[in-house]
């Protein structure tokens, strides 16, 4: 939706310029004040994230010297590669590269379980007459929202007896566990416009419920699932609560890690290794970000709005 | 034969969300609204303590750490609401100027992929006395340059705040971005022809017709303060002493470090019910949304 209203934007542009073209002249100055203003404001977003890939790239008397804004005298690579492979979290020196297996691990189950689910529920939700439909969604709609404070324990308690908890699993299973409702939601929203003639005609030809999903549903979802996956890679990637409550000792993500090692340890500040292992995490994201900023920006709203 | 198998398929695949939701969302939240009014510690004791019932939130209301995490919640909220003035004005700025929207959308929504421990970590850098941006402008001849707010328990919000505008601006700017795109373009060619002046069309026309958009994103804006915990953690961890604590931050102190899970439960239950206070009017507003939209479309 956020494609068409900003390809319709794009379209309405060029009509207007057509039409006024008195407009651009007239707004000269107010334009150069707004651009200026805009511009200042991108600066301090774009600052922070500048500093810190300049620090990690400094060797340390370079940081003493406190000019946080020049760029490094002698780039060098040797924070980078401290912070991957000898990081210290308390006594383990093995770096922060096991928290990213940890945390591709617990990805990749964590997008199973959870798209898989709230699909065939968005699905059947949508186009099956389920008669309790509307309160369920409702009730979904609330879920959605609810502090992760108020299901943690039983959770930790469950999981615990089930003699998961600590594994890469116990993270997936609770990830996909809170992401449930939104996607459903979201999946919901999707195939409700699907057309019913398309549906009745295909349950006339003796589609089953599940066929009707793998041959039609699932290959006009393409979209939706780009949105669908971006929304869920950035969440538990970026997630840290989870991981920490439910990761134990091994299965703990990159950004516990990254938080353990920098934040509560005690031991000698490294500013450039940590600024290294800061970027280290953050970099997945951000190339899912860059590379489909579109997408990006409809997970996020349909995230927030559409829940 | 055949109506009878598309009835059950369907029953059956709701029952993985239909268990998810009634037994880890319902069923959970029961349980630790029944743990709140036990003496439960380090495991669960199911014996209600009925002699003190409300016994839990007694403590909780009478500790002074509680008390602390409710005021920062207010400041966090009243200050990260700096985020959606912001955001509307550079999104009516984009939206204006129409040049470069790309660019800044692309630059003003980075943070939103970042997670917010690595959020926490930058800004502490740049809080960082000597090294950071105190040292820069302190180097530069301003000697009396205070940027170390984290260590003074006064002014350690303020910078979790900063960070936490910095992580959110773009996600409002996107939200009121597409709020004003969904106005109707013939309102701007009118308030044109009849020589409205900018401030004007904006406070009397604009901003009322995104009555809903403002409405949403300070839900959305004050649910996300009620959960805030990794930018605590990031920022301060809590310090200095418990000055920055929020809710959130509490009850994962209470459960994990003080090891008391009636304690906890007791102050995951008033999150929950600010949570719900705080949704209550999105349901509503939902519902009368789609009692608009319908009218509109009949």
């Amino acid at each position: 939706m956020t494609a068409h209203a900003a390809s319709a934007a794009t379209a309405g542009l060029g009509s207007e310029a057509v039409l006024y073209p008195r407009r651009k002249k007239r707004i000269r100055g107010s334009s150069i004040a707004i651009l200026v203003f805009l511009t200042m404001c991108a600066l301090f977003v774009a600052v922070p994230l500048y500093v810190v890939i300049v620090t990690s790239f400094k060797p340390i008397e370079e940081i003493t010297l406190g000019r946080i804004f020049a760029l490094p005298v002698t780039w060098t690579f040797e924070p980078w590669d401290k912070a991957w492979n000898n990081m210290c979290t308390g006594l383990d020196c093995n770096g922060i590269k096991s928290g990213f297996f940890n945390s591709l691990a617990i990805l990749m189950p964590s997008l199973f379980f959870s798209i898989g689910i709230s699909a065939v529920t968005g699905y059947a939700l949508a186009l099956w007459n389920v008669r309790w439909a509307g309160p369920f969604l409702f009730v979904l709609f609330i879920c959605a929202f609810v502090p992760f404070q108020i299901i943690m324990i039983p959770l930790i308690v469950v999981i615990a007896n089930v003699g998961i908890y600590g594994t890469i699993w116990a993270v997936a299973v609770v990830h996909s566990i809170l992401a449930m409702p939104l996607l459903t939601l979201i999946f919901r929203n999707f195939y409700k416009d699907v057309p019913r003639e398309l549906i009745n005609a295909a349950v006339m030809d003796s589609g089953s419920f599940w066929r009707i999903f793998v041959e039609i549903i699932l290959p006009m979802s393409g979209n939706i699932m780009v949105v669908v996956l971006i929304l869920v890679i950035t969440t538990v990637w970026n997630d840290y609560l989870v991981g920490l409550t439910f990761g134990g000792i091994s299965a703990k993500p990159m950004t516990v890690i990254l938080a353990n090692s920098v934040i509560t340890s005690r031991g000698e500040v490294i500013h450039n290794v940590n600024m290294a292992a800061a970027l280290l995490t953050a970099i997945p994201p951000l190339v899912v970000y860059f590379a489909l900023g579109r997408f990006f920006v409809q997970g996020i709203t349909a995230g927030a709005i559409k829940g | 034969m055949g109506i009878r198998w598309t009835r059950t398929s369907p029953q059956i695949a709701l029952t993985p969300a239909l268990a998810i939701t009634f037994v880890c969302f319902f069923g959970a939240i029961l349980w630790t609204i029944y743990m709140s009014f036990t003496n439960s510690r380090r495991f669960p004791d199911y014996e209600i303590d009925l002699a003190g019932l409300g016994r839990q939130y007694e403590r909780l209301f009478g500790s002074d750490a509680w008390m602390t995490s409710l005021r920062n919640l207010v400041i966090l909220a009243i200050g990260s609401a700096l985020a959606i003035v912001f955001g509307f004005i550079l999104a009516a700025m984009v939206e204006r100027e129409k040049r470069g929207e790309g660019v800044f959308r692309t630059i003003f929504l980075y943070p939103l992929a970042i997670s917010l421990i690595v959020t926490g970590l930058v800004w502490r850098w740049m809080f960082n006395p000597t090294l950071g941006i105190e040292g820069f402008l302190r180097g530069l001849g301003f000697e009396g340059a205070e940027f170390n707010w984290l260590a003074r328990p006064n002014t350690a919000m303020y910078a979790i705040i900063l960070a936490s505008i910095w992580h959110g601006l773009g996600f409002y700017m996107a939200l009121m971005l597409a709020g004003l795109k969904s106005i109707n373009t013939e309102i701007w060619s009118a308030a044109r022809i009849d020589g409205v002046s900018f401030w004007r069309l904006y406070i009397e026309i604009i901003v009322p017709m995104m009555k809903f958009t403002f409405l949403t994103c300070g839900i959305l804006l004050s649910l996300g303060v009620v959960k805030a915990f990794d930018i605590v953690v990031a920022m301060t961890n809590g310090g200095p002493g418990q000055s920055t604590w929020t809710p959130a931050y509490f009850a994962i102190n209470a459960y994990s470090v003080r090891s008391n899970i009636g304690f906890a439960s007791a102050a995951a239950v008033i999150m929950l019910l600010m949570t719900l206070a705080i949704f209550l009017p999105l349901v509503l507003l939902t519902a009368w949304q789609m009692r608009r939209r319908e009218a509109a479309v009949q």
